[in-house]
């Protein structure tokens, strides 16, 4: 085999590395610009050449889609990261006002017994802190997918906005804001910061939905 | 809000294609020409870039060519960045007006 061949087997497999749409599109261009740049005897390619191809292919595959000019895109994708924050901020008050809730529940429970103590602890606070830490992922993946032009992710928000209001007012229901006063306050919080990602994910969606609409009206009545 | 600044590379191989259509190569040698070879542009940043700017609609396709084997994507200014150029232009060069006005004497050397 010669260097040249040896060379461009080297480039390919670096190449693989990217997502299979790219490389349709791009693969044989940046083969032959990497072949062009290679020095007089190279017969593998440099490890900086790798770390970069590797740093493009990651782009590729994990970064955002969206045209700089679609603001109100981006503008869902800040809110949802303002979402995570929200949770973030959410998951430190339900660890740190974990004791307080504790103490309370027991002055307006002086009689609870250790099972009773065990449910609370594991039908009430833990699994609030497991949701809250969970939900922080589950604010950036949207993030994320809406951020490569997804459409999908707002029927999933949806779904959790819908979720995260019964888990709101059924913890009204069971008297939460009379012994975990500061938690219900920032779940208010969040939910308020998940209804207007909603309102705008929403209005982005309708607005899109017209545009799509405008080209085949207008071409219809010419 | 504050316009985000472009990225030097951007502002370089947007530089590049304000002289008419190149292929991916030929950016990379005028960008190192340009910087007087401070900036060595390498393939996987090159198309990263390419592929944002077409994505803005700020560089388009101009022509495919096919050249030993391999194809050979010309790429080139849109109108739109042309104006974003032009505007980033001007922006560094009003600072840099500044820059040198106050540096004054240190700036020419006597100082």
């Amino acid at each position: 085999m010669s260097d040249t061949a040896r060379l461009e087997r080297g480039y390919r497999r670096c190449l693989r590395w990217y997502p299979a749409d790219f490389r349709r599109d791009h693969d044989t261009e940046i083969l032959g610009v990497l072949m062009d740049g290679a020095r007089d005897g190279q017969t593998r390619p440099a490890l900086t050449e790798c770390i970069d191809l590797a740093a493009g292919a990651l782009h590729a595959r994990l970064g955002p889609t969206l045209p700089r000019s679609d603001r109100a895109g981006w503008a869902v994708v800040r809110l949802l990261c303002a979402g995570a924050v929200a949770e973030l901020a959410a998951l430190v008050v339900v660890l740190a006002t974990a004791g307080g809730v504790r103490s309370t529940v027991a002055a307006l429970n002086p009689g609870f017994t250790a099972a009773q103590w065990h449910a609370v602890l594991t039908g009430e606070i833990d699994p609030t802190a497991v949701a809250a830490a969970v939900a922080i992922g589950f604010w950036l993946w949207m993030a994320w997918l809406t951020s490569r032009g997804h459409g999908w992710p707002r029927p999933v928000f949806v779904l959790f906005f819908l979720l995260t209001t019964y888990s709101l007012l059924s913890g009204l229901s069971a008297g939460s804001a009379l012994y975990a006063r500061l938690d219900v306050a920032v779940a208010t919080i969040l939910w308020i910061v998940e209804a207007a990602t909603l309102a705008v994910m929403t209005r982005v969606e309708i607005s899109r939905h017209f545009r799509r609409q405008v080209p085949v009206s207008s071409a219809s009545a010419g | 809000m504050t316009k985000r600044t472009m990225q030097e590379a951007t502002f370089l191989i947007l530089t590049a294609l304000a002289a008419g259509s190149r292929h991916g190569y030929g950016i990379i040698r005028d960008v190192a020409a340009i910087s007087a070879g401070r900036v060595q542009l390498r393939a996987g940043t090159l198309y990263t870039a390419l592929d944002r700017l077409r994505l803005d609609a700020l560089v388009t396709v101009d022509r495919e060519e096919i050249v030993g084997g391999r194809l050979r994507r010309y790429y080139r200014l849109t109108p739109k960045g042309a104006a974003e150029l032009a505007a980033e232009a001007a922006r560094f060069h009003a600072n840099a007006a500044t820059a040198l006005a106050r540096l004054g004497p240190v700036a020419s050397g006597s100082g």
